[in-house]
């Protein structure tokens, strides 16, 4: 129940030791950074480079600022998530990147006291306009959370969960559909023979990918992957990154990471998020190798954070 | 493997062993207070253990007087045949069971969604605090309480408002007849009756009992419900299900915790005396009607231990309380071992 607040302690105690970062005395000139005004409550004009303009946008914040009660998490978010495309969401602990994550598909109203401005429009539908069938929304984006969660049931039973609560019931419906999902996720061979067991009893990698394997089961348009890797082994975590990349053919990807290198390795855009807001934004290959900001680049050369 | 830990938690003074010893000393004493009243009832009951076998378990005979009747001996003479007192706990068992499989019928659906709104609704609203306090409050009212009220508030609506009321709507409906029929035994003649309605029946007992074993059960969920991960619930919901779909997620996960939950509850309806006794109409014969008065084992006791000064009388009372204490113990062994197991499983899947 505490994740939450949890991250807002992590994000206090991101403050204090990062004052401005004295090993890049290279990297351009020195005075005021982007980072210290924003620390210091400054707003800052996210860096937002061309390469998005050409891309087609299937979720959209639009000046979209979320507060924990009187904590706010997010100010003034504005941003795209291109069709077909993986984009990472990256920044330290506490810089709202799962936050805003969880906003697209609404699973931060299960916390008390959290209101919002702006808007997210998925598709071209206004995410929180009143009247919004939130259930039909969060059909139709599938999601992955840091730590496998898998639920106390079957295999089987757990790939066709979004099916079995639309209230599919015909046999072979579901077993094509468990069957295409598990083998989506290269999954399939490794478990056929054992559908009807525990999912439970799987090791992690293998459940998180069931956790992918379901969620994309009822074919979403939009697969948000909340730090998939962060509870698995080097081994499981690549299999994970060859899956996304695999998946991207299909679906419209939003990754948060804490791994600067997997946003590299899966993502064909990144954002760089601090302390709640969008620092800058655009193609992976230039946020990392030609970045608009000298922060970006201290953050993805790993000199802080 | 090439050193061994050199420091153990005995080498620190004189004050660390005499509080070990205090505290094992402690444990064994409420292990050995167990065990002395397991084997002081075992002793007790051992007459009528011996007397009646494995046909004490099976015999709804409960006479603690002699009959003295007519009959015939050999040579076909008019004597009088005197019966010997006889004691079986076939009828309060049975009475036990099923007033208690009634409470848990109607607690179980009520504690399981008190139990859900406390987890889910409740915090939103600000109430959790208020509402658990008066679930837990209602634990804590004295069972002569729940008697009272029983007696003259509930059997006397059950009499004149709900049992007249099922009998003109069910009465006539064929093959429901024996609900509102019983049979009397009277001097070994078996005769059929309707029932009469007082209220005091198997249907006021379980009512009552389902009343005071809801708190446990609730409060034992509402835990179970509290320690399901959040990850779950979120998971569902991220799929798409409704608040009901993951509520229902919700009780699969703690499946094996509410199971706990409700067998300790079972166990306080199976062991409860005071109100039972001033409700049920304590009449000790199996009767399938739940509008015919009946006995649990626990009333029984209460009932007739006082007046019991007969030798084999007391230990047949003895044997009934023997076997209500080892099926309690039965009982809260199985519910523990739930809603404990229910933990490393749990953690093991996360």
């Amino acid at each position: 129940m505490s994740a939450l607040p949890a991250r807002t302690i992590g994000a206090m105690e991101v403050r204090a030791p990062h004052p401005p970062v004295p090993t890049a005395p290279a990297q351009g000139p020195a005075g005021p950074s982007v980072l210290d005004a924003i620390r210091q409550g400054h707003a800052h004009t996210a860096a937002v480079h061309e390469s998005l303009r050409s891309e087609q946008a299937v979720i959209e914040a639009r000046e979209f600022s979320l507060w924990y009660g009187k904590r706010r998490a997010l100010y003034a978010i504005s941003m795209i998530v291109a069709r077909g495309k993986v984009t990472a969401l990256i920044g330290p602990s506490g810089c709202g990147k799962s936050t805003l994550l969880r906003s697209i598909n609404r699973l931060n109203d299960l916390v008390e006291g959290v209101r919002i401005e702006g808007s997210i429009v998925l598709h071209g539908v206004p995410v929180y306009a009143p009247g919004v069938d939130v259930i039909g929304l969060r059909k139709r984006t599938g999601m992955v959370f840091q730590k496998p969660n898998p639920f106390p049931m079957s295999i089987r039973e757990n790939v066709i969960y979004a099916l079995r609560i639309n209230g599919e019931r015909r046999r072979a419906v579901l077993d094509e559909a468990c069957e295409n999902s598990l083998r989506a996720v290269a999954l399939w061979d490794e478990v056929k023979d054992r559908l009807r067991h525990s999912a439970l009893g799987m090791s992690g990698g293998q459940q998180q990918r069931l956790c992918i394997a379901r969620a994309i089961v009822a074919e979403p348009e939009v697969l948000l992957l909340d730090e998939p890797c962060s509870a698995l082994d080097p081994v499981a975590t690549l299999r994970i990154e060859e899956l996304i990349r695999e998946l991207s053919q299909r679906y419209t990807i939003l990754i948060v990471t804490h791994n600067m290198q997997q946003a590299a390795r899966v993502s064909d855009y990144t954002a760089f998020m601090y302390l709640g807001r969008l620092v800058e934004y655009g193609s992976t290959a230039d946020v990392y190798q030609n970045p608009r900001l000298r922060e970006t680049e201290q953050y993805v050369t790993g000199r802080f954070g | 493997m090439t050193t061994a830990v050199q420091s153990s938690p005995r080498t620190f003074g004189r004050g660390d062993a005499v509080l070990g010893l205090a505290a094992r000393g402690s444990a064994l004493c409420i292990l050995g207070m167990l065990a002395a009243l397991a084997l002081v009832l075992l002793a007790a009951a051992l007459p009528s253990i011996r007397t009646f076998g494995v046909g004490f378990l099976l015999s709804t005979d409960w006479r603690p007087n002699e009959i003295v009747g007519a009959g015939l001996d050999a040579a076909g003479n008019e004597v009088e045949v005197v019966s010997p007192p006889s004691f079986g706990g076939l009828a309060v068992i049975y009475g036990t069971v099923v007033s208690s499989a009634l409470a848990l019928v109607v607690a179980v659906p009520l504690s399981l969604g008190a139990a859900l709104f406390l987890v889910r609704v409740a915090p939103r609203l600000r109430l959790a605090g208020v509402l658990s306090f008066l679930v837990e409050f209602l634990a804590a009212i004295p069972s002569i309480a729940f008697g009272i009220w029983g007696l003259f508030v509930l059997a006397p609506f059950l009499q004149h408002v709900v049992e007249p009321g099922l009998k003109s709507l069910l009465g006539d409906v064929p093959g429901l007849g024996w609900l509102f029929t019983g049979t009397l035994n009277i001097a070994g003649e078996v005769v059929t009756r309707p029932i009469p309605l007082t209220g005091r029946d198997m249907l006021c007992g379980g009512l009552i009992l389902a009343i005071m074993v809801l708190p446990i059960i609730t409060a034992v969920s509402r835990d179970v419900l509290r320690a399901v991960p959040r990850m779950q619930i979120e998971g569902t919901l991220a799929l798409g299900a409704t608040w009901w779909q993951s509520c229902a997620a919700m009780l699969r996960y703690g499946r094996a915790g509410l199971f706990g939950a409700i067998m300790l509850g079972l166990a306080r309806a199976a062991g409860e005396t005071m109100a039972v006794t001033m409700v049920i109409g304590n009449n000790n014969q199996i009767e399938p009607s739940p509008f015919a008065p009946a006995q649990t084992m626990s009333s029984l006791l209460a009932n007739e231990f006082a007046e019991a000064s007969d030798g084999l009388h007391r230990a047949a009372l003895l044997e009934v309380a023997l076997i209500l204490l080892v099926m309690s113990l039965a009982i809260n062994i199985l519910a523990r071992s739930l809603i404990v197991g229910g933990g490393p499983r749990a953690a093991a899947a996360h």
